[in-house]
């Protein structure tokens, strides 16, 4: 099957102040469609840059990233941030969520950036919201909910548009270890039933006993790319 | 996205209503103002044309004559008939004025004489105004006088006391006596001590028979002062009728200085009341700043999931709008109920005395034109993009894993 996101000697070399940081130091990565991966590896492993590198959120120091079959390494903010709205789906660590808007209109904002009329765009956060099991919470705010709750809202804003793939920046960081897993079962459970895409980061070796993959990074390098046996 | 500006905006209430407030104050500070400033002009304008009309009617080479004679408009009674009949509904006030000696039993000064003739309603008013004391000499009389009080007071002269005029080469008697049958209050003192009032036949029978030297045209309006278009349209038509003998002159023409400041006093006012806007846009900006740098990392979110650059400088634009026209509306309302409030006549307690030396109407009637309402709907929209400026510049530049990464 052709990837739906490939990173070619991707590399990132932070400057701050003169001061260098290399974050990524040459990765090669292909993720099909269909896949459930994990990125696993220690605290400034470069995670969380890779992930900003294929989601399109960055531009890398030098080397290639894909999209499908577009490269998108070299493309301006603005067409970039048209991929992003189109294509891909992001869930963050944190503050993800708007305060002002309920659950049901945070899962329809990228759908509403999107331009759908509101009926269809209400209709689809709904059933968003309804697959990850929070329909009944679609109208509080989000200080109205527990961190599992709004996490679950950022996975179905992300659903919601239907992207081409879901990428995950350590979405259960901030959860006790309940929640964190009872998201990422949810996640799989979609990844199983829709074929939905997904690609996350974690620190959190619990969660990856519930992955197809686990690509390991340490100082800006992918040592170990697994594909686990595992459903 | 309006319905997510506004929630936005009122996140830090007391800002917003600080800011917003700050709009509604300017709102209804520049309406008030308007009103008033209308008003005044307005008044300023009722004012000058009652005592001088809207036309006036002189001979052609009257200001550069030297001489009293050459001043005159010898076919009086013709150019009034022509104009009466020409120009239907129109009040008109004769004027024969002679430059002559007036005294009393011991002092003597110069001073301009004047002989005045005019409609009813003109001379009910004119004595309403500035008689302080007896009366007009009666029309058609040829021995009463009335004087500034500042006159008579120099003369040492009293109700009932004989007052003589001297105007030496003149076609009439050059001098008589006449008897002090009032005194007059003028709002300018260098014009009450130089004020004396004959009845025209008296002035003419002392100077000039037959003559004036001015006639003023009074427009009736339906309601309010006739536009100035009615006054220039009327202008060329006696202009027409009455040919080169005469000159023909609006009250602007004639009071330069007045019309002037009048023109002046709008752009004046629109000046005014944009730094008025200037002010609170600061405010708005500060408010629509703050929100923006407070929420950085919300903003990077938002950035991430697919908002381009233009959606989120939108998104700021639209925060200021809101803020802003919410401040407005509120502004409208109040300052159209403070206007309302005053449409039975605004009268400055313990003003009069000012106003009235001032050439200023006592009571004053605030109103405002939908062009100024919509002035000052136009100085909020502009408050609000302007104050959007630097805010949405900053937001459009940020980078959406920097913002997500800012510390809050
Ligand atoms: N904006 C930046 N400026 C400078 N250095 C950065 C920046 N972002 C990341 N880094 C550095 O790059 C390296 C990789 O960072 P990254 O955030 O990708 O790691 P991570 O694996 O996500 O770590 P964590 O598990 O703590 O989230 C780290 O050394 C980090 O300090
Ligand atoms: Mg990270």
């Amino acid at each position: 099957m052709k990837p739906i996101l490939r990173a070619v000697r991707l590399t990132k070399v932070y400057e701050n102040e003169g001061v260098r940081t290399p974050a990524l130091q040459g990765v090669d990565l292909e993720i099909v469609p269909g896949e459930f991966t994990a990125i696993a590896g220690p605290s400034g492993s470069g995670k969380s840059t890779l992930l900003h590198l294929l989601g399109c959120l960055d531009k890398p120091t030098a080397g290639e990233t894909w999209l499908g079959e577009r490269r998108t390494d070299q493309l301006d903010d603005v067409s970039r941030a048209h991929l992003r709205l189109r294509e891909i789906g992001f869930v963050f660590q944190a503050y993800n969520l708007i305060p002002v808007l309920t659950a049901l209109e945070n899962a329809a904002f990228v759908l509403e950036l999107q331009g759908v009329p509101r009926e269809e765009r209400n209709a689809k956060a709904m059933a968003a919201l309804e697959a990850l099991g929070i329909a009944e919470l679609a109208h509080r705010r989000p200080n109205q909910l527990s961190g599992g709750q709004q996490q679950r809202v950022a996975v179905a804003r992300a659903l919601a548009a239907q992207p081409r793939v879901v990428l995950a920046d350590e979405p259960t960081a901030n959860l006790d270890s309940k929640a964190g897993l009872s998201l990422i079962e949810l996640m799989k459970k979609l990844n199983e039933e829709r074929g939905i895409t997904f690609l996350f980061s974690t620190h959190d070796p619990r969660l990856l006993e519930h992955v197809k993959r686990i690509i390991r990074l340490e100082d800006g390098r992918v040592v170990a790319d697994e594909r686990v046996g595992a459903a | 996205m309006w319905g997510l500006a506004w929630r936005n905006v009122w996140r830090h209430k007391t800002r917003s209503f600080v800011a917003g407030g700050a709009v509604a104050v300017a709102v209804v500070f520049t309406l008030v103002f308007f009103g008033f400033v209308t008003a005044t002009m307005n008044g300023m304008v009722e004012v000058l044309t009652s005592e001088s009309g809207h036309l006036q009617i002189t001979h052609a080479q009257a200001k550069e004559a030297q001489d009293f004679d050459a001043r005159l408009i010898r076919n009086a009674a013709e150019v009034e008939m022509a104009l009466l009949k020409e120009l239907r509904g129109v009040r008109l006030r004769r004027l024969l004025e002679v430059p002559a000696l007036i005294s009393g039993e011991t002092r003597a000064r110069g001073a301009m004489v004047v002989g005045m003739e005019q409609d009813e309603a003109l001379g009910e008013r004119f004595a309403r105004e500035y008689v302080a004391a007896g009366r007009l000499p009666a029309p058609g009389s040829w021995d009463e006088i009335a004087l500034g009080q500042a006159l008579a007071k120099a003369l040492q002269v009293e109700l009932g006391d004989p007052v003589y005029v001297f105007a030496p080469g003149t076609d009439g008697w050059g001098a008589a006596a006449y008897t002090l049958v009032g005194l007059l209050d003028f709002p300018q003192t260098s014009h009450e001590i130089q004020a004396a009032y004959l009845s025209l036949e008296g002035a003419q029978e002392l100077a000039a028979p037959g003559a004036v030297t001015r006639l003023q045209v009074h427009l009736a309006a339906e309601r309010g002062a006739p536009t100035d278009a009615l006054v220039e349209e009327t202008k060329a038509r006696a202009t027409a009728l009455l040919g080169e003998e005469v000159l023909v002159e609006t009250w602007r023409e004639a009071s330069p200085d007045t019309a002037a400041l009048l023109d002046m006093m709008d752009p004046v006012m629109t000046v005014f009341s944009f730094f008025i806007f200037v002010l609170a846009g600061l405010m708005v900006v500060n408010t629509i700043y703050l929100s923006l740098v407070e929420r950085i990392r919300e903003f990077g979110v938002i950035l991430a999931v697919g908002a381009d650059r233009w959606r989120v400088m939108r998104m700021v634009v639209a925060e200021s709008l809101t803020l802003v026209l919410a401040g407005t509306a509120v502004g409208l309302l109040a300052g159209g109920l403070l206007i309302a409030s005053w449409a039975d006549g605004f009268r400055m307690p313990g003003f009069d005395e000012v106003m009235a030396e001032y050439g200023l109407p006592l009571v004053l009637y605030p109103s405002v034109t939908p062009v100024q309402v919509a002035v000052t709907v136009t100085f909020a929209i502009f408050t609000a993009l302007a104050a959007a400026l630097w805010p949405a510049w900053v937001a459009g530049r940020l980078q959406p894993v920097e913002a997500m990464r800012h510390a809050a």
